[in-house]
């Protein structure tokens, strides 16, 4: 154990809260937002859908599954960063690291 | 006896023997290292086995339905259980796995610690797991009855005594990689039906980018029959009913108990923000799909069953009408049945799909197969879940802390085979669809857990008092609320018993932080544990310093 910049810790904290609120709003806006203005979208078509009903049965779920992987992807690049990438993965039967 | 019986039956004994087989076999080979391998599982397949733990007869069975019926305002359950994964994911999961319990009433006596939040948090994971059980075994009456022709009734009897048996497996729940092949079936069956309709309707193998145009096609016939279209927004419940059930399904999702604890088999933060999100790719290929479930069948049963003589309907028709889920009477007497005399139950939809675009027997048994995998594998959980809260949380910490080893498992026991017989009864009769009874548990978790882990990983003020008096508050408030709603047609801005979690949550936040701020608050160490969590797992807070571990992997 050695004691780190609690600065340097507490601006770690602060770019993955940053991120995860940018996140959240983008989610908000795909969900809460479309519904707030469905009868407006629903005027407009997409791929044969009124665009209401592709934001509600595909787009939403679409952006949802890219946020979390974006989130997955950016914080290991903060980790990075910050160096605090798992130096010692524990890797059984031919696993490989940091996969 | 007929082919189609005895080849449906075939297909799920022997995708029971698969999961059984299958945790057998790891079992063997892992018990020394159990805890370890188990870690070591790559978050991939951990989310595959998410997945398959998260899935439940709600959806297989309901979704479709459910969006078949409503429309564009079903919309709401493929969207709240979607976009509850990100609440879950960015805010609770890698937290928790930091904190690093086994239970989430474990997590809340500690964070707290206080044994009164610890035995609330217990009642409260009952009664919601106990929820959710009654719509699994409805699910299962709705198989099982199609599959023996019987009564839906007589079919959750035959399931009560089925998931009783399963769930006293206990230990073979926890093995992931039965949950990966449950996956893998459960989402075979649901697919192949979708593609080969896609292929029959639209030509095209690909139902996502076909079916937009049969959405828009149904619209048309609606008009045609003077009904409202079927894409249009808000036709069965106003907009702050989509939004409430929404928040209530998303909340839910990130307080749900037994789904949660499905983040503490990975090893890191890291891993556990992996598993979330190849969770969700996989959780929404059916998702993605139901939508085009719904328009497809519903399309098929307007364009060739409606309109037919009554006299000539199809032999499928039969074996569903004798299940009671479906009714098709000519009321008009002109023997032709109309789209306006079928009333098809939300819940047969899916289970009824193969037989309606004549699918072959084979596809048939498959999705029997995958219904069963989808309602027997969360029951399961769900009933584990039920009675270690009981049998460890409530009897072992409070009533007889000197039980033995032997008297706490016959305790468990008991306590399954009570709820199982006591959701089964109550599924008899079942209090709404799969779909709605599913979304109270919901509506009742984001009611007391989502407030209570919320603001017990992110505040650090927030204490016992405040929690306890928060999750009193919020699951009188949802349950006041769904009784009103559902029975005395009591409701606010529209919202219906389906979206109480939303007046829950809010009661619940703001109970919470009025009772923290207003009495002492939490002890320091409790605080620099919640401080602890704002940093990766190699990282301790200790003192208002920072210490990494280079040694944590």
């Amino acid at each position: 154990m050695r004691k780190i910049d609690k600065k340097k810790a507490d601006a770690y904290f602060k770019s993955r809260v940053r991120l995860i609120a940018i996140l959240l709003v983008i989610w908000f806006g795909v969900s809460f937002g479309v519904v707030l203005f469905a009868e407006t979208l629903a005027k407009y078509t997409f791929n044969g859908f009124p665009l209401h009903y592709f934001m509600g049965a595909q787009g939403s779920i679409l952006v949802f599954i890219l946020l979390l992987f974006v989130n997955a992807y950016i914080t290991d690049r903060i980790d990075q960063k910050y160096n605090l990438v798992e130096k010692k993965a524990k890797a059984s039967k031919g696993q490989t690291l940091q996969s | 006896m007929d082919s189609q019986f005895l080849v449906s039956l075939l297909l799920i004994v022997a995708s029971f023997g698969l999961y059984i087989g299958i945790a057998v076999y790891n079992r063997a080979k892992q018990t020394s290292e159990f805890f370890v391998a188990g870690r070591g599982v790559p978050a991939i397949y951990n989310g595959m086995a998410i997945g398959a733990d998260w899935m439940s007869a709600a959806s297989f069975i309901g979704l479709a339905g459910t969006v078949m019926v409503l429309g564009y305002d079903g919309l709401a359950y493929i969207m709240g259980w979607t976009g509850g994964y990100l609440l879950l994911t960015f805010l609770l999961a890698p937290q928790l796995r930091k904190y690093g319990r086994y239970t989430v009433p474990e997590f809340i006596g500690d964070r707290f610690q206080s044994k009164t939040a610890l035995v609330i948090a217990a009642i409260a994971t009952i009664i919601i797991s106990f929820t959710y059980s009654i719509g699994q075994l409805a699910g299962s009456g709705v198989v099982i009855g199609r599959l023996f022709e019987v009564d839906a009734r007589v079919g959750v009897m035959i399931g009560v005594v089925i998931i009783a048996i399963y769930a006293t497996f206990g230990g073979m729940k926890g093995i992931t990689w039965t949950q990966v092949a449950q996956y893998i079936i459960l989402i075979l069956a649901y697919l192949i039906p979708v593609i080969f309709m896609s292929l029959q309707i639209t030509n095209n193998p690909i139902p996502w980018l076909s079916y937009g145009n049969v959405v828009s096609e149904l619209g048309e016939l609606d008009r045609e029959l003077g009904l409202s279209e079927y894409f249009a927004p808000f036709e069965n419940a106003s907009k702050w009913q989509f939004m409430a059930l929404m928040f209530s399904l998303m909340a839910g999702t990130a307080g749900l108990p037994h789904v949660i604890v499905r983040f503490y088999t990975v090893s890191t933060m890291k891993a556990a923000r992996w598993s979330g999100a190849w969770a969700l790719l996989f959780i929404g290929l059916l998702y993605l799909s139901a939508p085009a479930y719904a328009a497809f069948s519903r399309f098929i049963l307007m364009k060739e069953v409606a309109g037919s003589p009554i006299e000539s309907l199809p032999a499928w028709t039969e074996k569903w009408v004798n299940t009671g889920l479906l009714t098709m009477a000519d009321t008009s007497g002109d023997g032709i049945l109309q789209w306006q005399e079928i009333a098809i139950s939300n819940d047969i939809v899916v289970m009824a799909t193969p037989e309606i675009a004549d699918l072959g027997i084979f596809v048939i048994g498959l999705v029997a197969a995958g219904a069963m995998a989808a309602a027997l594998s969360t029951a399961g959980g769900l009933l584990i879940a039920i009675s270690s809260s009981f049998s460890h949380d409530i009897y072992f910490r409070i009533i007889n802390p000197k039980a033995t080893e032997r008297k706490r498992m016959a305790v468990a026991r008991w306590s399954i085979l009570i709820a199982t017989v006591v959701a089964g009864l109550v599924a008899l009769n079942p209090p709404g669809v799969i779909t709605q009874i599913v979304a109270w548990a919901f509506a009742l978790a984001s009611g007391t857990f989502f407030p209570a882990l919320i603001l017990g990983v992110w505040w650090k003020r927030a204490n016992a008092p405040g929690v306890i008096a928060g999750m009193v508050v919020g699951l009188l408030v949802t349950l006041t609320y769904i009784f009103l709603a559902k029975f005395g047609g009591f409701t606010i801005l529209g919202i219906i018993d389906t979206g109480a979690g939303v007046f829950g949550a809010s009661a619940a936040i703001l109970t919470n932080i009025i009772v923290s701020l207003s009495t002492k608050p939490p002890s320091q160490k409790l605080q620099d544990e919640v401080m602890d969590l704002r940093y990766p797992e190699q990282l301790t807070y200790k003192d208002g310093e920072v210490w990494k571990d280079d040694h944590v992997s």
